[in-house]
């Protein structure tokens, strides 16, 4: 028994199953993480190794190179890049997006065992390091105080860290610039020459005066005692007193020699907020975890906290990436409970009748809930992503649904009871019903199949498309006919006296009294224009041609622009501004203190700037990570939300580079926007070549080229400059005569410079380093350094330039490699303009560009994966074409009249570039994902007019008048699909909500797209169907009776039957 | 003796051509859910396909001689409820009979 007639008699059943469905939904709901972007793994391996005492073309030569090699065949690697630098090589794999990185890891693993004997033997292992979404922070929290400021490292550790470390899913939690208690000996090298002491051995008294040991039991009597020597320093005022040496009755101590200084630690890394001493607390979370969650839990902690914290300790959240998502999710949720608005007040408006809306306005729910069981299901989460395409199905999931209760409505309306109305109302459509939504899948599953970086943004649409279509499907063939049958009513009918039926008058609403008739005067109008339209076939096709053609204008001469993602307002951004190489970190203090106070005064919208500078020295291999360095500051900057200023972050950005290009000590600057884990969108000009000095020239030639380029910002060079160095050179004859080695200078040189630890002092459970060196006036000059004492075996002083010379040095810069080769890459950030655009505005300086042999010049970045994926969209839409075709070329029965819907596809696409053009909005890959949709409705209405006209025909009408009738009968559902969809889609481009920059573009395609797509349907799919199609080639009669010509035979059956008879009376005699 | 009454009807009206046979105490029949057809003046045709998708039953019975014209009213006021639907029925006489 069809699915239908099931549902209809049995009503429990069906009800109870679709309640079911709906409390799956809301509980899949409720369990959904909220999250910007569908969870993806970055498809990046890393591989690094430490080459210690090898200088940068060392480590290229006899690493980088040797594994870039072996590493080159893992499977599904797209692009392998390496960075040599002194110690230190690191490989970057990139892999195809979606690919198992846990299989290329075990790859890797073997291909490195593979070379690793052929590595230097002072090499380390090679460290595989693989990144995961949750090494991005969720939350940073500037935490500024004053008087506190030096003990504000245990404060936090103490009270925050801890505390926070409980919430559920929260993962790494780091403090960045934390003041560290340090006690510090500043030794007077005069004195320590006068007393005849070396600064070692004040280390060492340091060092041995601050122990706690245990020194056996004793038994007396009935007791046993511990014995301990309890000899660490309670105070650090202590050390002061330390005896280092005795010269007869008198004692030289520790004050005699130093200063002892209980401090912090002198500027390493410098976190500054707004100007104040600070630390950054920076949150993270487990992968997979809740950030909205988790962004709600900390803050409503940290509240808490607060008050047991001293009072001038303040906290200021930086950036918290859970209100980007609220923002998003909730400005998409308000376009979706619009789209469900719209639909409801669209059907109710075509069909007048409050029961039938309320059946129809029920698949909405039901549909998108599907959606929700199967983002639980796949371990998903509602993202920016997986909204809108909610709010695309929206518009969608109710035509099934429609086209069910209009033809059961046909059957109530002739007097049948609903019930059987239901049943063979729904037999009579059911199967065109599959078949349209047939189409819809065809051109929606193939999206699921992309691969490249578009997984992220189409994979998810594809799906809750497909379900949600699915799903309307189902619920219109079973719940719609078993509401339908329950809820509607039939025609109330009665007896008069004279035996006579009279129907019981209808209530006439104004529904009835003013939309229908201008419902039907509409239908009326449309049919007009439809016949003249086909009296004038050419002039009409001319016309629609020619504006095809004009809108194509825009594209070829450039004025849309095409970006990857378009870029957010997030309210922040970050400064990235780098100093002459070798500022020390002082000075590069006082300049950021300079450009704070300039940002400050043009930026009246700023509500946080906190900058980080320096590097803390022993962090290792952390420090690989670090985005500053003692030349190099980050200042982070938040405003004011995006409806409380009247400029843009794009235009506040701008200022600000305005600002930075006067500044002469600013040697490169970036001022970035974008946040989260969509990158930037950048220009990258890629120099490849062996040779330094060509490929360094080459690049300062194209940075000044491109300077000149309008709209392009934030040029940056990949290549570091030289930087200068100190060495030691020693002379090998008097370091031999003096007995000393060079590794016994070199730790003279690091303790009295860098300093000589000298144990901890301890006070409440933690340890705080004790350093012992020269006071910082005998360190900070090439005279003074050569003047270092150093004590030979024998016990003399003498200075360092005895045996050796200090110079300077320039010291090769980092060498970066892809594809195994030397690159230098410039990196362009468009504004006001479009990366598309820039692109081909570098690309025609590189043509322009006399490129010597051995150089390759090309462009990558966002723009190679924004093309990548755009040609990965043109195979796609090949691919959708020709299913397209196949499910309609076998609907039709016929391989002609598909072509009428495909060709008039291209014109929907004139409406997408016109909205695009009007509205200044940069076509990218959320509106390109518009445009898929487009072909879907499109496709759509086609069918509905094509199969129409058809059935027409083969009832019998003529060409021309079956055509007009169809378009007549077929306004209103087309008209409503448009209409679903079009106003569903207002509320996105409209939306102003932070980070709707992301679906306006879809929005605006879309709505152009739809107003096009419809006139296409209205208009072009009726002239170009009676183009194609020939008078009474749906006659099946006329084909039928060429082949049957026996009707034209003579009538021959008198004289067959004499003849029979006269056989018979033959046989019989 | 016995006619034959041969009726046929769009499938919308099978509920209630069967409660007119019971309201009419007939109590024997033979009834084809799916039948095609096409009426001799007008009505659209039944194919049950794409173009025509709607679908005729059909009903034999077998009532006595004066029971005809009773039925035969009664499906003519069936048939005047919904026009567009339609019945026809069309009588036998029957011969013999086991």
């Amino acid at each position: 028994m069809a699915i239908y007639k099931t549902a209809i008699t049995k009503p429990i059943t069906t009800a109870l199953i679709f309640v079911a469905v709906i409390i799956l939904g809301l509980f899949s709901l409720k369990q959904l993480p909220i999250d910007q972007f569908p969870e993806i793994e970055p498809p990046y391996i890393s591989v690094m190794t430490a080459y210690p005492g090898a200088n940068a073309t060392e480590v290229e030569t006899n690493v980088s190179k040797v594994l870039e090699n072996s590493l080159n065949s893992v499977d599904g690697l797209k692009e392998i890049t390496s960075t040599s630098k002194d110690n230190m090589s690191v490989i970057l794999m990139e892999f195809e997006w979606g690919s198992n990185l846990d299989e290329a890891t075990n790859d890797i693993r073997s291909y490195i065992d593979m070379v690793y004997d052929n590595l230097p033997d002072e090499c380390t292992r090679p460290f595989i390091f693989k990144f995961s979404s949750s090494m991005m922070p969720v939350l940073q929290i500037a935490v500024t105080a004053d008087e506190s400021y030096p003990g504000l490292e245990k404060i936090l550790n103490d009270n925050v860290v801890n505390d926070l470390n409980r919430i559920d899913g929260i993962g790494n939690i780091s403090l960045s610039g934390a003041p560290q208690r340090y006690i510090y000996i500043d030794l007077d090298p005069k004195k320590l020459e006068s007393y005849g002491v070396s600064l070692e051995q004040v280390g060492n008294a340091v060092k041995g005066n601050n122990l706690n040991l245990a020194s056996g039991s004793v038994k007396m009597g009935k007791e046993q005692y511990q014995m301990r020597v309890q000899g660490e320093y309670v105070e650090s005022s202590e050390i002061n007193d330390i005896v280092v040496k005795s010269l007869g009755t008198k004692i030289v101590k520790v004050k005699d020699l130093a200063v002892v200084r209980d401090t912090i630690k002198d500027i390493a890394l410098e976190e500054k907020m707004n100007g104040k001493d600070g630390v950054r607390l920076i949150i993270m979370k487990q992968t997979g975890a809740n950030t909205v969650q988790i962004a709600t839990d900390v803050k409503e902690n940290l509240e808490r906290i607060k008050k047991t914290l001293p009072a001038d300790v303040k906290m200021d959240m930086i950036y918290d990436s859970s209100t980007d998502i609220i923002n998003a999710i909730n400005g998409l949720s308000e376009s979706i409970f619009y789209a469900l608005l719209f639909v409801v007040l669209v059907v109710l408006f075509f069909l007048g009748r409050w029961r039938a809306t309320i059946i129809i306005a029920l698949t909405i729910p039901i549909s998108l809930v599907a959606a929700f069981i199967y983002l639980f299901v796949v371990d998903s989460s509602l993202n920016i992503i997986s909204l809108c395409s909610l709010t695309v199905a929206i518009g969608m999931v109710v035509d099934d649904a429609i086209v069910v209760l209009e033809n059961i409505s046909k059957h109530v309306d002739r007097g049948e009871n609903p019930r059987e109305a239901a049943i063979y109302g729904t037999n009579e459509v059911w199967v065109s019903v599959i078949a349209t939504t047939l189409v819809i899948v065809v051109v929606f599953m193939p999206l699921t199949m992309l691969t490249g970086q578009a997984v992220i943004l189409f994979k998810q649409l594809g799906w809750i498309v497909t379900i949600c279509v699915v799903t309307s499907t189902t619920v219109a063939i079973s719940l719609t006919p078993m509401l339908a049958s329950k809820l509607l009513k039939g025609h109330e009918v009665s007896i008069d006296k004279d035996g006579k039926l009279v129907e019981s008058s209808q209530r006439m609403g104004w529904y009835d009294k003013f939309v229908i008739p201008l419902l039907n005067k509409l239908d009326a109008w449309y049919a007009n224009v439809l016949r003249t339209c086909l009296r004038h076939k050419l002039l009409t096709i001319l016309v629609i041609v020619g504006i095809f053609v004009l809108s194509l204008i825009p594209v070829f001469s450039g004025a849309i622009g095409s970006n990857f993602i378009s870029d957010q307002d997030n309210s922040m951004m970050n400064i990235t501004i780098e100093l002459q190489r070798g500022t020390r970190v002082e000075e590069t203090s006082a300049i950021a203190r300079n450009i704070e106070n300039k940002i400050r005064e043009i930026t009246p919208e700023a509500l946080v700037i906190s900058t980080a500078l320096g590097s803390d020295d022993d962090a290792g291999m952390a420090s690989l990570f670090n985005a500053t360095n003692n030349n190099k500051m980050v200042t982070r900057v938040r405003t004011v939300t995006k409806d409380q200023r009247d400029r843009s972050i794009f235009e506040i950005a701008e200022a600000i580079r305005k600002e930075l290009d006067k500044m002469p000590e600013i040697i490169t600057y970036n001022v970035s926007t974008a946040m989260g884990n969509m990158g930037s969108n950048t220009v990258d000009v890629e120099i490849y070549g062996y040779d330094f000095k060509t490929t360094n020239r080459i690049a300062e030639d194209f940075i000044n080229i491109i300077k000149d380029i309008p709209g392009a910002r934030d040029i940056t060079n990949s290549r570091e400059q030289d930087r200068t160095e100190l060495q030691i050179i020693f002379d090998k004859e008097k370091l031999a005569m003096s007995g000393l080695t060079e590794s016994a200078v070199s730790m003279y040189v690091r303790n009295r410079v860098n300093g000589m630890a000298a144990g901890y002092f301890k006070e409440d459970g933690e340890e705080y380093d004790i350093i012992v060196r020269l006071k910082e006036e005998f360190r900070n000059n090439l005279n003074e350094i050569e003047n270092i004492d150093l004590m030979t075996p024998t016990g003399q002083n003498i200075k360092l330039r005895e045996v050796a010379q200090v110079k300077e040095y320039w010291c090769p810069p980092e060498i970066q490699r892809k594809r195994r080769e030397r690159i230098v890459t410039l990196s362009v950030t468009p504004v006001g303009t479009s990366l598309g655009e820039l692109a081909q505005e570098i690309q025609k300086k590189i043509d322009a560009y006399d490129v010597p042999s051995g150089v390759i010049v090309q462009i990558g970045g966002t723009y190679q994966d924004q093309q990548e994926t755009f040609q990965d969209m043109v195979l796609l839409l090949a691919l959708i074409v020709m299913l397209v075709y196949i499910v309609m070329a076998s609907q039709f029965e016929s391989f002609a009249k598909p072509f009428i819907i495909m060709m008039s596809v291209p014109f929907a696409f004139s409406g997408v570039i016109l909205a695009l053009f009007i509205t200044g909005t940069n076509f990218d890959m959320i509106a390109a994902l518009g445009a898929i949709l487009l072909v879907g409705i499109v496709v759509k209405n086609g069918i509905v007019l094509v199969d129409y006209i058809n059935l027409m025909r083969d009832r019998g009408y003529e060409l021309g008048e079956a055509i007009a009738l169809s378009g007549q009968s077929r306004l209103r559902p087309v008209l409503m699909t448009a209409f679903t969809t079009l106003l569903g889609m207002v509320p996105m481009a409209l939306s102003t909500s932070a980070g709707s920059e992301l679906w306006i573009p879809m929005g605006v395609a879309v709505i152009g797209g739809i107003i096009a797509s419809t006139i296409i349907t209205l208009i072009i799919v009726p002239i170009l169907y009676s183009l194609m199609a020939r008078h009474g080639e749906r006659d099946k009669n006329a084909e039928v009776q060429k082949s049957f010509i026996f009707m034209r035979m003579n009538d021959t059956l008198d004289e067959d039957r004499r003849i029979d008879a006269e056989q018979n009376n033959n046989r019989l005699n | 003796m016995a006619k034959a009454v041969f009726i046929v009807y769009n499938q919308a009206n099978t509920e209630k051509v069967f409660y007119m046979l019971d309201e009419l105490g007939i109590r024997g029949y033979t009834f084809w859910e799916q039948v095609q057809g096409r009426g001799s003046q007008n009505g659209e045709p039944r194919h049950g396909s794409h173009t025509w998708p709607e679908m005729n039953s059909a009903l034999i019975t077998m009532v006595s001689d004066d029971k005809v014209d009773e039925l035969l009213r009664t499906i003519h006021k069936l048939d005047k409820r919904q026009e567009e639907l339609g019945v026809r029925a069309f009588v036998w006489h029957v011969e013999n009979y086991v």
